[in-house]
């Protein structure tokens, strides 16, 4: 089999993948950053559900969240009358991706939010900003960049992660790769294999290049 | 009268940090506040600009009269737009340009527009010799240039009054002495300055009153030369005659 047939056929995977990977890196940091802000507030209600959430997410496995959102939101959603069976997997996926990742950004935003110095905001409000200026202005810049590292970890894990919609029938490069190498009997299964791992690895050297750039842009401020 | 605390008092838990201050504080004074670590003098400045809250106590500034324990929403932000902050870390935006740092508040606390500040921000930065760093990050900058430009952003918000707390504490030795110049500088000008220090020949050459704080309370207060020359109360004196600088 031709080097160049391989490629062509992982490569019609790659914007499932892609398309995974932005959409449920997005949703996954909007649902965490609404679960950071609740977990961070005074009130014992809202902490409260925030908590519970990524307990409850973050000992789930990835696999698992993905076979549940496939199956659990259509029944979930059955039950204030809004039928979603006909939605496309791909939508599943993310929104599996989505929940499972939204946790582990959720503590990552948390985290770094706790660790910025506190004299920052001080200064802030002395300087006559009222509270959602110091937020905006100083607190949360400075907590996005904190949080960078893990962010930077997490968005690799959530490339790989992508693979596992195979479960839920979606196809995307791993699927592309397991078809293909069905299709030849295995014969050339590691080679697929090897060459969709190289796949994997540009866009994740793609990622560390961009993260790389955008560091170096703030190497100065030193968080 | 520019500035008048009665009876403020805050405690953290148990322990008492201070009981029952008064302090009036008149336009182009510069008040001086000495007296030994742990004894309140940072919360006294940090209740003034509502970075803490009072347990009780009355503040008269300008022409407002507040309730210490219970300012308004809109009372915290007048206050604090019309005083400013020299903090002992610096504590300069991390994230900002030595520029953007002296501008930031002019734009978001006085809600001056991009241009004016960044010309105000600009002469700011000039009177204090640092204009070829306007571009730099705080980590750039030493900790004398970060403290010179830490009270350009208080001044150039033009304050009623500009509390320091303990600003040269955290320098260097070697830094201190640009930044005590700039302090005399703007005490020259006539700005109404509250300085918490352990620098005792500024409080000796620059202050006005010179107020002696320990446990909570101001026990004395009265020009430098009656603190320094005839300390009354018998604290004062231990406390003066156990430092080792010239003063």
């Amino acid at each position: 089999m031709k080097l160049s047939k391989v490629i062509t056929s992982l490569l019609q995977g790659l914007p499932t993948t892609l398309i995974l990977l932005v959409l449920s890196f997005i949703f996954a940091s909007l649902i965490g950053l609404g679960l950071a802000w609740l977990y961070l507030r005074k009130n014992i209600l809202a902490s409260g559900v925030a908590k519970g959430y990524l307990g409850l997410v973050r000992g789930t496995p990835p696999l698992l969240m993905l076979l549940l959102a496939y199956y659990g939101l259509p029944k979930l959603f059955q039950l204030v009358g809004i039928n979603i069976n006909d939605w496309a997997k791909l939508i599943f996926g993310i929104a599996g991706l989505s929940i499972g990742w939204s946790a582990y950004l959720a503590e990552a935003f948390r985290s770094a939010y706790l660790s910025v110095d506190r004299g920052q905001y001080e200064a802030a409000l002395a300087v006559g900003m009222d509270d959602k200026r110091a937020f905006q202005r100083i607190l949360m810049p400075q907590t996005f960049l904190i949080a960078l590292p893990n962010i930077e970890n997490l968005l690799i894990g959530l490339v790989k992660a992508t693979s596992l919609v195979y479960v839920i029938g979606i196809v995307d490069m791993y699927s592309a790769a397991t078809d293909l190498s069905n299709q030849n009997q295995g014969v050339y299964q590691l080679e697929i294999f090897v060459i969709l791992a190289l796949i994997y690895w540009i866009v994740v050297l793609i990622i560390e290049w961009g993260f790389r750039h955008f560091r170096k842009h703030y190497q100065y401020v030193t968080v | 009268m520019l500035l008048e605390l009665k009876q403020l008092k805050k405690q953290f838990k148990e322990n008492h940090v201070l009981k029952g201050i008064d302090l009036s504080v008149n336009k182009g004074e510069v008040i001086v506040i000495i007296g030994p670590s742990g004894s309140g003098k940072t919360t006294l400045l940090r209740n003034i600009n509502f970075l803490e809250t009072a347990d009780s106590g009355t503040m008269a500034f300008r022409d407002q009269q507040i309730d210490l324990s219970r300012p308004t929403k809109e009372q915290i932000l007048w206050v604090r737009r019309h005083t400013a902050m020299v903090f002992q870390n610096y504590n300069l935006f991390k994230n900002k340009t030595a520029l953007e740092n002296i501008s930031e508040g002019l734009v978001f606390g006085q809600g001056k527009s991009k241009l004016e500040a960044d010309e105000l921000a600009e002469k700011a930065l000039d009177q204090v010799g640092l204009l070829d760093k306007k571009g730099f990050y705080p980590s750039q900058l030493s900790g004398g240039q970060q403290q010179r430009i830490g009270i350009a952003r208080a001044t150039v918000l033009n304050p009623d009054i500009v509390l320091f707390d303990e600003p040269t504490s955290a320098l260097d030795p070697e830094l201190v002495g640009t930044v005590l110049h700039d302090m005399k500088q703007l005490a020259d000008q006539g700005q109404t300055m509250i300085v918490v220090t352990h620098q005792m020949s500024f409080a000796r050459n620059v202050a006005s009153r010179v107020a002696f704080f320990a446990d909570g309370e101001i026990l004395e207060t009265g020009r430098p030369d009656e603190i320094f020359d005839h300390p009354q109360h018998e604290r004062t004196q231990q406390f003066l005659s156990a430092i080792a600088e010239d003063y």
